[in-house]
């Protein structure tokens, strides 16, 4: 072929500043530094012999040889993971059944308990296990009435205790998984059943749980990652009587003695971390693989509902047991003693209405700050937050940008770090790096830290409905003339609109109930709502607690409804 | 000055895949030219596309439009898709959902800030175009497939590029009108004398649009040459295989002379074979060659051999019914055909013409 084009040769076009990639490169080390900035002064004081700050520091394996032929450690361990496995095993029995009675079957008021049964999915679990101990603790209201009828009681502030309520926690994550895997499931394989003369019960043992399998085990895994970080319940039930898991361990001696043990807090804190990245490493190899098996038919026939028979009465009556004793009374407990000076069976609480509680609150400027610090978070940190996991998710799955994959890998990895553990990476990292020791104990830096946990929760958020959009359109952008920012900016944003309004509206959400993350970063000033009520609760009060917790749900609740009703966002399918 | 788009050496490996999508492609389309890359799926026809619309990055070769060079790895030239003005129509149609069709067509223009009048006027004219100035206030999911793939055409067009890119634009549509907008987009090119490149693995599609057609095979092209050409004088078995409907016999060539070859098969049947089908070809005396048969040019004799030239014999193996037509296999003595026809034979056994003009030479 004739080489019409090396005759002439032509000048080098020059090189331009482009912006796509200045901003695909921001992306990638805004991401970077996210994820860096907490975890390497955990990984470089856990190889140190004295704190971080002093003088003379130097390299040793002590923290560790230390912490590992510490009995107390190993035992704490073993505590963790059995009360993990545990409360796994159990939320993920009741979040199966429920998704199948209420998904599959001819039970009365599907949709109704199909509400409630992920209540506590919004719910704080401080809040959660406040009201269970308002309702079920020794000095409960439950508790008190039962034993006033002399019937024997029990102790919430205990293992099983613990594992129960950790699981009522649990139960809406495999409900909801479970849920979305049904609705995308055959039915005609039940019906295929039916008609071979399976009886209801035998088709969903036999046809509906199996095939339920990839979302049983994603759910199951994820809810032991968040159990083996979970501090609050461990914290409120076990505290009192000597019961530790890793997290209020790393809580309790973070707290006290930051002087003494920095290295054997790290050593832990890192440990923690190894742990929960195998896991997490471990659910992404078995979902990958249990794709293959998913059969999903994509018709959106109507699946045709079990008939349960004279059984539907029984089924939905032990069903609205579960709801009312585990999430709406001691919600409603939480409510009420909110309203009144002293909450008791032997009293009238309409006697004793008072609104004192709230005005204590807001009366306190602490405890307002702690409020409205709260709402800025979950407002402007949260927008700020989902708008660059968005950016950072078109970067991965829609830029020809090298390090693509990287941001991938790194938007997801704090997945490995636990609330409490990225409190301390970021303490210290703040007190380490010079000029920014200001923002320390400000609402910015929690707000970042607050960002860098819920990367993978917006990342994931988003990342679906972005794979969902063809790539030709953005690929028939580019060819129209616009530059790669451009096309994100006129053409993906607004096609993925409602995808990052759910986004928002989950992270907003999550912000306003997180705690773990601002434990360590929070100071006069500059608390945040769920600092507030563990404070509050170690100087023993529970009116002050229940009133900051009914501020927190009628928030929520107020989110959710409004997304609802203003944007038409549905927070999950 | 010529605006010819010159394809030089065009190479792509995906980081993902061993072998390469496609290697070494050359390809001149003439200005005002449509040019069909043609072949089956997975042979790198949108590869090569996309690599011209900026897409895809490729490993190594140059493109370039008249003397606007695009790419040349050669000096680490890769313009981004925005620089290159051309115009482009996705297989899926690609109109942007949440934007209606006016301003689907006016993305372009408005992102190059023209004034507002000139937009108005130019989407107007695009739409008309393309017969859709009636639909501009309609969403996409509002239109039907055939007015998307129409929109799509003009939003292609509007900013006037040199050169249009479509990427099976007609695979989505029902087959009846799919056979109307080949007819109207050939026609629409001529009109607007644009130049274009146009992928699809229709034959009938590619014959019925094209001034030249690219037959590609493994990332690799096979022939580069006008339809005509393509279908006569196949430059290889694979493209002879892929075009139309053919078949391969094998026999020894027994003479060569100036105007034909003499083949003989197995059972000393002698076939004839026009040699102006490859003039650039050598042939001696004793080579062993396969010949590509054009089934749709064989004549069944009913009844008896006949004296006729390039008649052979040959016996039924398998028999289709196809409602227009019959399909059979038969066995010859230079291997098996398949052909067609619309009456029924009766009996295992026939005899069979092939014309001249139905027998190829190949180059291996
Ligand atoms: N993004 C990619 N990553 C890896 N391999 C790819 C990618 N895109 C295409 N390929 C491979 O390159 C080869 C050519 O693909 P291409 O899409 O160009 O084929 P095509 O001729 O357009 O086929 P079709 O008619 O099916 O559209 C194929 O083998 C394909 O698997
Ligand atoms: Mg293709």
């Amino acid at each position: 072929m004739t080489s019409a084009v090396q005759e002439t040769p032509r000048p080098l076009a020059p090189k331009i500043f482009r912006w796509d990639t200045a901003l695909q490169w921001a992306v990638v080390i805004i991401t970077f530094v996210l994820v860096i900035f907490p975890a390497w002064p955990i990984v470089y004081q856990s190889f140190m012999d004295k704190p971080l700050y002093e003088k003379d520091t130097a390299f040793t394996f002590g923290n560790y040889t230390h912490i590992l032929s510490d009995p107390h450690f190993w035992h704490v361990l073993i505590y963790t993971l059995a009360f993990a496995v545990m409360s796994t095993i159990i939320a993920g029995f009741i979040g199966i059944a429920l998704a199948i009675f209420i998904n599959r079957t001819n039970m009365p008021l599907r949709e109704f308990f199909s509400n409630l049964v992920t209540i506590p999915y919004y719910v704080s679990p401080l809040v959660l296990a406040f009201a269970w101990i308002e309702m079920y603790g020794p000095q409960g209201f439950g508790t008190i009435v039962i034993r006033a009828l002399r019937i024997p009681t029990w102790q919430l502030y205990s293992f099983w205790g613990i594992v129960v309520v950790a699981a009522m926690y649990y139960v809406p994550y495999t409900f909801l998984y479970a849920s979305s895997s049904l609705a995308l499931a055959d039915a005609q394989l039940e019906s295929a059943a039916r008609i071979g003369g399976a009886s209801p019960f035998r088709t969903i043992l036999t046809i509906t749980v199996p095939l339920l399998r990839p979302a049983i085990i994603y759910s199951a895994l994820l809810t032991l990652v968040s159990a083996l970080e979970l501090l609050s319940i461990p914290l409120l039930l076990g505290n009192s009587v000597g019961i530790e898991t890793l997290s209020t361990y790393l809580y309790t001696i973070g707290m006290v003695g930051v002087n003494k043990d920095q290295g054997a807090v790290a050593a832990v804190a890192l440990l923690v971390v190894i742990l929960v990245t195998g896991m997490v490493y471990l659910q992404g190899k078995l979902t990958s693989m249990e794709r293959r098996f998913v059969t999903v038919g994509g018709k959106a026939t109507r699946p045709k509902l079990l008939d349960l028979g004279g059984w539907k009465g029984v089924v939905a009556f032990f069903i609205g047991l579960y709801v009312l004793l585990g999430i709406i009374l001691p919600l409603a407990c939480v409510v009420l003693d909110s309203f009144v000076s002293f909450l008791s069976p032997f009293m009238n609480p309409l006697k004793i209405l008072t609104l004192n509680n709230y005005r204590g609150i807001f009366d306190t400027p602490a405890y307002r700050e702690a409020v409205v610090n709260s709402i800025n978070i979950s407002i402007f940190a949260a927008a700020i937050g989902i708008l660059f996991m968005a950016i950072a998710a078109l970067t991965a799955y829609r830029s020809s940008f090298k390090g693509r994959e990287a941001v991938k890998y790194m938007a997801l990895y704090p997945r490995a770090f636990p609330g409490i553990i990225v409190s301390i990476g970021f303490l210290w990292a703040f007190v380490l790096l010079p000029g920014i020791g200001s923002l320390r104990n400000t609402i910015i830096a929690i707000s970042i830290a607050f960002i860098m946990r819920y990367l993978p929760l917006g990342f994931s958020a988003i990342s679906p409905a972005v794979l969902q959009v063809s790539d030709e359109l953005d690929r028939a952008g580019r060819v129209a003339g616009a530059t790669w920012m451009q096309t994100i900016r006129h053409i993906l944003l607004p096609i993925l609109r409602p995808a990052i309004l759910s986004g928002y509206i989950l992270l907003a959400i999550s912000f306003l109930k997180e705690y773990s993350t601002a434990l360590f970063l929070v100071s006069k000033g500059s608390n945040v709502i769920g600092t507030t009520m563990l404070e509050l609760w170690k100087q023993g009060g529970a009116e002050p607690v229940a009133a900051l917790s009914t501020i927190q749900m009628a928030i929520t609740a107020a989110l959710i409804i409004a997304s609802r009703k203003l944007l038409g966002v549905k927070l999950h399918e | 000055m010529n605006n010819d788009l010159i394809i030089e050496g065009l190479t792509k490996k995906f980081a993902t895949s061993a072998s390469v999508a496609i290697s070494d492609v050359n390809l001149i389309v003439k200005e005002g030219q449509f040019t069909t890359l043609l072949g089956p799926s997975g042979c790198g026809k949108s590869t090569t596309l996309n690599c011209v619309a900026g897409l895809e990055e490729p490993t190594a070769g140059s493109i370039c439009i008249g003397d606007f060079v695009m790419t040349d790895t050669a000096r680490g030239l890769i313009l981004p898709p925005e620089q290159r003005h051309l115009g482009m129509v996705f297989q899926s149609y690609a109109l942007w959902p949440h934007m209606k069709v006016f301003d689907n067509v006016a993305f372009a223009l408005k992102l190059q800030k023209r004034p507002s009048d000139e937009i108005k006027q130019r989407v107007h004219e695009s739409l008309a175009l393309v017969g859709l100035e009636d639909l501009s206030d309609r969403y996409p999911f509002q239109l039907s497939g055939g007015q998307q793939q129409r929109v799509a055409l003009a939003r292609a067009v509007v900013s006037r590029p040199k050169v249009l890119l479509l990427d099976e634009p007609l695979s989505n549509l029902d087959a009846k009108i799919r056979e109307n907008a080949r007819v109207w987009l050939r026609g629409l090119q001529q009109q607007l004398g644009i130049t274009t490149v146009y992928v699809t693995h229709d034959q009938a599609e590619a014959f019925a649009m094209s001034d030249m057609i690219a037959v590609m095979s493994m990332g690799k092209l096979q022939q580069y040459a006008p339809p005509e050409e393509i279908y006569e004088r196949p430059a290889n078995r694979f493209v002879a295989e892929f075009i139309g409907v053919t078949s391969f016999i094998t026999g020894t060539i027994q003479k060569v002379d100036s105007q034909q070859i003499t083949l003989k098969l197995a059972s000393g049947e002698l076939l004839n074979i026009h040699k102006e089908n490859r003039p650039d070809q050598k042939w001696k005396q004793g080579d062993q060659v396969p010949v590509a048969i054009r089934s749709e040019r064989v004549e069944v004799i009913s009844g008896g051999a006949s004296s006729r030239e390039n008649t052979i014999k040959a016996h039924i193996a398998n028999r289709t019914y196809l409602g227009s037509k019959w399909q059979y296999s038969v066995e010859t003595a230079g291997g098996s055909l398949r052909l067609e026809s619309t009456d029924a034979i009766h009996g295992d056994n026939l005899f069979m013409v092939l014309p001249p003009d139905s027998i190829i030479l190949l180059a291996e």
